[in-house]
Parts: structure tokens; C-alpha cells; sequence
């Protein structure tokens, strides 16, 4: 790809996300009704770590403030991804319903497309709850700060990609909507869990197929601990999930029959 | 007449139930989930259990406790994300005019996938707890009784989410609706952890909602609870059923007044 063209994409990814941001907050009602659903979802969720945190000091090095960061990379990071590639979490859908037409005869990168065409107005909520949960843990410093907000991004990159992954597999599968959104619902919830609990196969999974993980665990480690390692670990799992979605999705394509459907786009 | 409206709705439910059989890969994926599930709460009770916290019951039991929660939970389908992307994409415009209630033929679809997924995940749920708890639960009799209060469970909750996903009409987006429910659901229902585990007050307000009807009353069984708690349960579900179809039946009302067709 040309500096030209690498600079015409992200234009093109910065009206997308402007537009998509706009069409969700048309609803004004709706908007505010969902990033407040969204708050009150990831505070109502910790109530089971507080109950269960009041009876015992700590889960194997875990305290409470440590669940606070975990949660709050998490929630931010699900948040980032929603609000900027909402449409990833139906791209199964998309490509079921012959729906990637219209992209495909654009100029424009058409994973970008169908990924930017959407944003989630609870995805807001989310950002503004985990920012909340990082402030509430004490353990985000002033100079912590953009090294949180590196966890955060890297935290949604592996999410979006992830879930890229996972509703690809529609073009090999036929219509698999729901186990899609299974696996990234997994991907989502088992990253609120503290990867010490984990070992053999399972500690394997979390870090492969579902990257909870990634998601969740890396990114915080380096909130909590920071240094150069825990970084470099973070971003390089980011970069390699984005490429292996790619990937996929580009691969996937080879496969897509058109659904002959007339329709507009947007 | 009424036989006529009932053969009606019995065909979307069979139509249902026939596309859920043909879709294999999912069905299998959702039972493929429960090893994963089942292994991680298994490693969070270990790790509890070492922190110090008494549980006051076998590892085993909680595994089998926790198989029938996510049963119940697992085999109820997504109906209201179903209902929010027909609502979106102007597709209700298409249903509405039928000769049939749209809400009421969402809840036989609904129920006609339940009763593929919940057999099959049943299985699964209970292979699972039987690989991880290492045996039998301590009272297998009890499976007797979570089976079918399960099952009753699930037509309740099938029920609400309906109602969540009639919210569409206004919302566009119920994701973040359910996600507060199926929280409330995890804490307040027990399913994770029995709902005697957590502090006074949790379990004063969960007794003002339908969770612990829907999870922690069937799985109660398998905690030892005798067949008593069986007609307080039947109750509850009753009660619980009531509510749901009421406020569906209003919800409904309210949306197609105000209905306001997205692109049909």
C-alpha cells in the first residue's frame, strides 16, 4: 500500500466512524438510554467480585482493585471496539444476506467498510464505565495514564479482531450468526476472570482461539505492572490478531457468492 | 377457531424446530461451550476454596449445580436479538400484516428451537458435570425434579426476553437491556455461586425479582433441597409466568400504537 493510499484509507476510516457516531446519536432518547444500560451492566456484574472478595483477601493475588482494572481495560477497550467497528459484530449476517455487495464494488478496503458502517451507542457507556473503574482501582496514576490507554486499544483490537474471525466463519458455515456471537460472548466474559485461575488446555484456549486473554489479562497485567515486555507482548498480540483477521476475512471472500439482492447501502 | 389460531402457531414452532435441527454446527457449538465453561468455574471453586472461603459444599455438587444453572440459561433462545434485528432492518413491516400476532408467533419460534436445544444441551450439561465432578451429584435423585422445573424455567425466561426484544421498537439496540438482565441474572439468579453464598442483602433483593426462580430454583435440587420446595418453585414459575406474558402483552400493545417502520 502507497503513503497516498494509507493516508486516503484513514480519511476514509475517520468519515466513516464520524458518520456511523452521528447515525447513533440521531435517536437521542435511545443513545443515552443505551450508554446508561451499558454503565449500570458492568457495575452490576462486579457486585459478584465485591460478594465474593468480602469473604476472603484475595483469589490467588487478586484483590478487589485488581478486578477493578481488569474490568475497567475490558469495558473501555469492548466500548473503543464497539463504537468505532460496530458493524464487525454482524458480519456474519452481512455476508449471509449477500449485504457485502454494495462494498465490494467500492474503492475502499471492504472489511474497513463493513466493520465502520456501524457504531454502538452503548459502546459509550462502556468506555465511560471502564475509564470510571480504572479512576476507582487507585492504581492509574497521571503517568500511568497512557500506558492505560495502550492496554485499552490493544484490549478492543484483539476484541474486534477476534470477532472478525468468529463471523467469517460464515462464509465456510452457511448461517452461524448465533455461534458467532457465542464465541465472542465468550471471548467478552472470560476475560473478566483473572488468568491465574486457569492452567493446561484451558489457560491454552483462552490464549488462542477465544483470546480472553488478549482481550482482557495481558492488557491489564500491564496497567498493573507495567514494563517494556508486558508492551511489547500486548501490542504484538493486537497487530497479529488484526493481520490473522485479515486474513481470514480476505480468504473468506474468495468464497462469498453475491446474494443477487437489490439494495443501497448506508 | 381456537384450534385454528393453535395449529397456526404450532406450525411456526415446527418450522422453528426444524431449522434449529438443520442447523448442526450451531447446535454443536453451543454444547461444545459447556466443557469450556464448566472448566472455568471448576478453576475459580479450587481457587476459592484455597483463598479460604468456606463453601460448605462438595466441588462436585457446585459443578453439577452449575451444569443445570447454564442449562437453563444456555437453551433459551436469543428471541430478542432476533426481534431487534427484524425491527431494524424494516423486516417487522413484512410480519405485521399477517393473520397472526407477531409477538405470539416469536414465542412459538422461540419455544419450537427450546425444544431442540434443550435435549441435546441437557445432554451435554450433564456429561460435562458428570466428566468434571467426577461422578454422580450427591443427590441424583434431584435430576428428576431440575429437568422439568428446568424446562419451565426456560418457557418464563424464553418469555421475558421476548419483552426485551419487543424493546427494539423504541431502543433499535436491546443489547445493553439484556446484558443488564443476564448480569442481574448471574448475581442475583446464583448462577455461579448459590445464592446462600452471597451477603444478606444481595439475597433480600433477589427475592423481588424472577431470577431465583429461573436458576437458582431449579438447581436448588442438586443442593439437596427436598421435593417441597418443588410446589413453592411451581409457584414462583407461575407467578413469574404471569408477569412475563403481562408485561409482553403491554409492551406489544404499546409498540404497534407507536409503531413507526424502520425502512419496510
Amino acid at each position: 500500500m502507497t503513503r497516498r493510499s494509507l493516508f486516503g484509507t484513514a480519511r476514509f476510516a475517520r468519515a466513516l466512524a464520524t458518520t456511523s457516531i452521528r447515525s447513533a446519536m440521531a435517536l437521542r432518547a435511545s443513545f443515552w438510554m443505551q450508554v446508561v444500560f451499558m454503565v449500570l451492566n458492568n457495575f452490576t456484574f462486579l457486585v459478584f467480585w465485591w460478594a465474593l472478595l468480602a469473604k476472603v483477601p484475595s483469589i490467588r493475588g487478586w484483590r478487589l482493585a485488581d478486578v477493578a482494572v481488569l474490568y475497567g481495560v475490558t469495558a473501555a477497550g469492548f466500548g473503543l471496539a464497539v463504537t468505532f467497528f460496530g458493524g464487525a459484530l454482524q458480519l456474519g449476517r452481512t455476508i449471509d444476506d449477500g449485504e457485502l455487495d454494495p462494498l465490494l464494488v467500492q474503492p475502499k478496503p471492504t472489511l474497513l467498510y463493513a466493520a465502520g458502517s456501524r457504531s454502538l451507542a452503548s459502546g459509550l457507556g462502556d468506555f465511560a464505565s471502564g475509564i470510571a473503574l480504572l479512576a476507582l482501582s487507585g492504581q492509574v496514576s497521571v503517568w500511568r495514564a497512557p500506558l492505560a490507554l495502550l492496554a485499552i486499544v490493544t484490549s478492543g483490537l484483539v476484541f474486534i479482531a477476534s470477532t472478525t474471525i468468529f463471523q467469517s466463519l460464515t462464509f465456510w458455515l452457511g448461517r452461524s450468526e448465533a455461534f458467532a456471537r457465542q464465541l465472542w460472548d465468550a471471548t467478552l466474559n472470560f476475560s473478566l476472570y483473572p488468568e491465574p485461575l486457569f492452567g493446561g488446555g484451558l489457560r491454552l484456549l483462552l490464549f488462542t482461539i477465544i483470546p480472553a486473554g488478549f482481550v482482557g489479562y495481558v492488557p491489564a497485567n500491564l496497567v498493573r505492572h507495567p514494563s517494556a515486555a508486558g508492551a511489547s507482548l500486548a501490542v504484538t498480540a493486537a497487530l497479529a490478531y488484526v493481520a490473522l483477521a485479515h486474513w481470514v476475512f480476505r480468504r473468506g471472500l474468495k468464497r462469498y457468492a453475491s446474494g443477487s439482492r437489490f439494495g443501497v447501502f448506508g | 377457531m381456537n384450534r385454528l389460531r393453535f395449529a397456526k402457531y404450532a406450525a411456526f414452532a415446527r418450522i422453528a424446530a426444524a431449522l434449529a435441527r438443520a442447523e448442526r454446527g450451531e447446535l454443536l457449538g453451543r454444547a461444545l461451550f459447556f466443557p469450556i465453561i464448566l472448566g472455568v468455574f471448576a478453576a475459580l471453586w479450587r481457587a476459592v476454596g484455597e483463598a479460604g472461603m468456606p463453601l460448605a459444599r462438595t466441588p462436585s455438587t457446585l459443578v453439577w449445580y452449575l451444569a443445570s444453572t447454564e442449562w437453563v440459561l444456555l437453551s433459551t433462545p436469543p428471541v430478542h436479538f432476533e426481534i431487534e434485528q427484524e425491527v431494524r432492518r424494516g423486516d417487522i413491516a413484512y410480519h405485521l400484516p399477517r393473520p397472526s400476532s407477531y409477538a405470539v408467533s416469536a414465542f412459538a419460534q422461540g419455544l419450537g428451537v427450546l425444544s431442540v436445544r434443550a435435549p441435546v444441551l441437557a445432554a451435554a450439561a450433564f456429561v460435562c458435570a458428570f466428566v468434571y465432578g467426577k461422578g454422580l451429584p450427591e443427590h441424583p435423585l434431584a435430576l428428576l425434579y431440575v429437568v422439568p422445573f428446568g424446562l419451565a424455567a426456560q418457557v418464563v425466561l424464553l418469555t421475558f426476553q421476548l419483552t426485551i426484544g419487543l424493546l427494539a421498537f423504541w431502543l433499535q439496540n436491546v443489547g445493553p437491556v439484556y446484558w443488564v438482565w443476564q448480569k442481574s441474572a448471574f448475581v442475583l439468579g446464583g448462577l455461579m455461586l448459590p445464592l446462600e453464598l452471597y451477603p444478606a442483602a444481595v439475597q433480600r433483593l433477589a427475592h423481588f425479582t424472577p431470577f431465583p426462580a429461573l436458576l437458582y430454583g431449579p438447581a436448588r435440587f442438586i443442593l439437596g433441597a427436598p421435593p417441597t420446595h418443588g410446589v413453592e418453585l411451581a409457584w414462583a414459575l407461575a407467578g413469574w409466568f404471569a408477569v412475563a406474558v403481562l408485561l409482553a402483552t403491554a409492551v406489544y400493545g404499546r409498540a404497534l400504537r407507536a409503531l413507526a417502520v424502520n425502512g419496510g
